[in-house]
């Protein structure tokens, strides 16, 4: 464990204490992923595990923020200390984001029982941003007992929620046919609670039955102490709402708060923070590491294994006269071996052979001899046959800081 | 520290009575595509409800947009965001802002007033700058 520098050790003991602008700051550290953050966030979350955190998602325009704004509203009534990350998406083209949710959440938003925090996306696929987990174990350290994070309008990817929430809801509008179709896949497997919003509408009815329906198709779990609840909720009636917290209180309950941070497999700062955090990290480096031993190309040019997870890889070298190239640069091939060795280990995580079929890289930056590259992969998608995995090569600068070098995108044919 | 090495954070908002959004609108979605991010509100804030946002937000830069006389509440905004402990955070005014009353928005702590005809990129390059000033001022304080 790596010691605090001052600045982060006052912040953290600010945080510790519920001090509003040190949470704040906190967070956006988080967000920036500034050197330090990480320390920080290892010290934050060991206090962390005795708020209820829940999950928002649905597909845009489900009624989410209202849902939250009502959720909010009953909560604070009921004396709780709420916080509230809302996570808007980003600009693919200037990576700017409008963080708007705050239209619909004036209400309740001034309580001071109320912390209201928006997150961009950034650019992060599964409906959060990387610092999510972080800002999340923040919130419960600082003493909030009532954790909503609100996700960008879901699909079928966007199932990270389960490692950030420890009661997922999972909002269905009604009459969307197809949209149901379009989820079912994915987040709503991961639900405890699926809420018909809009229950004032036509078909709200129909659409909570169709979705009864498809739960008793799934089979069913004897471990699971919860089944998946249906309910039908209207925000601006504020008809259900009682009856969902209750539904999201007693999972609580019967699941028991902080059993997200008993899920590191889906650690989301994958492909960008730190991977080493999860409790089994040291497994997957031994099992990452392991295949690298075996690996010619690895051994030749120096690169080791730091971390790993499923769908996840790291790895690492410090670049020597053997990596040159004839005008004194550090050679194309070395960082494409780098990057590609992250993708081999990634892709080849879960166990079934994966073969790289095509791949692509791009170089921003020069790299001189004793320059410490990382190259970070991770899963994009991944179906039966056909994984895509992005890389990226950094270089490690002062202070941990991170320079892009390369970026890197990967396909593999997967045998069964 | 340059804005290269962080996203500014930045709240386009109005306090006051005046309801004419368009172009607080206009700033939101410009800082945007600048690459910001931006929290929006729609009109009629209250000053503690945007300390309480701006604090909670950790923004970089407030701009609060005029147009009917709202801007001789800004000082009341100034001496509450002081209050709040966020002095760090950059404050600019833009829209209708007669010659006469510039001073005591200047002297409360205003560090802009954009007047009508202002370019959209002159504008997001001074948030932009105000905002690198803003996190500077952070990283040295610790908050």
């Amino acid at each position: 464990m790596e010691v605090l520098d001052l600045d982060h050790a006052g912040l953290v003991a600010g945080v510790l204490d519920g001090d509003r602008r040190a949470i704040a700051r906190m967070l956006t550290l988080f967000d920036d992923a500034s050197p330090g953050s990480r320390e920080a966030a290892g010290s934050l979350a060991a206090h962390a595990g005795r708020a209820l955190v829940v999950g928002i998602t649905g597909v845009p325009g489900a009624g989410k923020s209202t849902l939250v704004n009502a959720l909010l509203g009953a909560w604070l009534e009921r004396g709780h200390k709420v916080a509230i990350l809302a996570i808007d998406p980003s600009s693919p083209i200037s990576g700017g984001a409008v963080l708007g949710d705050r239209i619909r959440m004036g209400e309740h938003g001034s309580h001071p029982n109320a912390f209201i925090r928006s997150f961009s996306a950034r650019g992060e696929l599964g409906g959060l941003s990387r610092a999510t987990r972080a800002a999340v174990d923040c919130f419960d350290a600082a003493g909030f007992d009532r954790v909503i994070v609100e996700t960008v309008g879901a699909g079928q990817s966007e199932t990270a929620i389960t490692a950030m929430a420890d009661t997922r809801v999972v909002l269905c509008p009604p009459g969307l046919g197809d949209g149901i179709q379009a989820i079912k896949a994915g987040i709503l497997e991961i639900a405890d609670v699926l809420a018909v919003s809009k229950a004032d509408l036509p078909r709200a009815g129909e659409t909570a039955h169709e979705l009864r329906e498809m739960l008793t198709l799934r089979r069913a779990n004897p471990d699971q102490a919860w089944k998946t609840r249906v309910m039908l909720v209207s925000a601006p009636e504020m008809k259900g709402i009682a009856e969902l917290i209750e539904a999201v209180e007693e999972h609580g309950r019967v699941n028991g708060h902080g059993r997200r941070l008993k899920s590191p497999a889906l650690d989301i700062r994958q492909g960008h923070g730190t991977l080493e955090n999860s409790g089994d990290a040291d497994v997957w480096r031994e099992r990452l590491s392991a295949l690298t031993e075996r690996d010619g190309l690895c051994a030749t040019l120096g690169i080791s294994v730091v971390a790993g997870g499923p769908g996840r890889a790291e790895v690492a070298m410090t670049v020597d006269a053997r990596h040159m190239n004839f005008n004194g640069g550090c050679h194309g091939g070395t960082i494409f071996a780098l990057a590609d060795a992250a993708f081999g280990l990634a892709s080849n995580s879960h166990g079934a052979l994966a073969s790289g079929i095509d791949a692509h890289i791009t170089f921003q930056v020069g790299v001189r001899p004793g320059d410490r590259l990382i190259a970070r992969a991770y899963e994009y998608s991944r179906s039966k046959r056909i994984g895509v995995y992005r890389t990226e090569v950094l270089r490690i600068e002062k202070e941990n800081k991170e320079t892009p070098v390369s970026a890197f995108t990967g396909t593999v044919y997967i045998k069964q | 520290m340059t804005a290269k090495d962080f996203r500014p954070r930045v709240l386009v908002t109005k306090i006051g009575l005046d309801g004419h959004d368009r172009g607080s609108r206009i700033v939101a979605a410009a800082c945007r595509d600048a690459g910001m991010e931006v929290v929006y509100t729609p009109p009629w804030q209250s000053i503690p409800a945007v300390v309480k946002l701006a604090l909670e937000e950790d923004v970089d830069v407030i701009g609060i947009s005029s147009l009917a006389t709202d801007h001789l509440i800004v000082p009341k905004l100034m001496a509450a965001l002081r209050e709040a402990g966020l002095d760090r955070v950059r404050v600019v005014v833009g829209g209708i802002v007669p010659d006469n009353e510039q001073p005591q928005l200047f002297q409360s702590g205003v560090r802009q007033i954009f007047h009508p005809g202002t370019t959209l990129d002159e504008i997001t390059t001074q948030i932009s700058t105000y905002a690198s000033e803003a996190r500077l001022a952070a990283a040295e304080t610790g908050v």
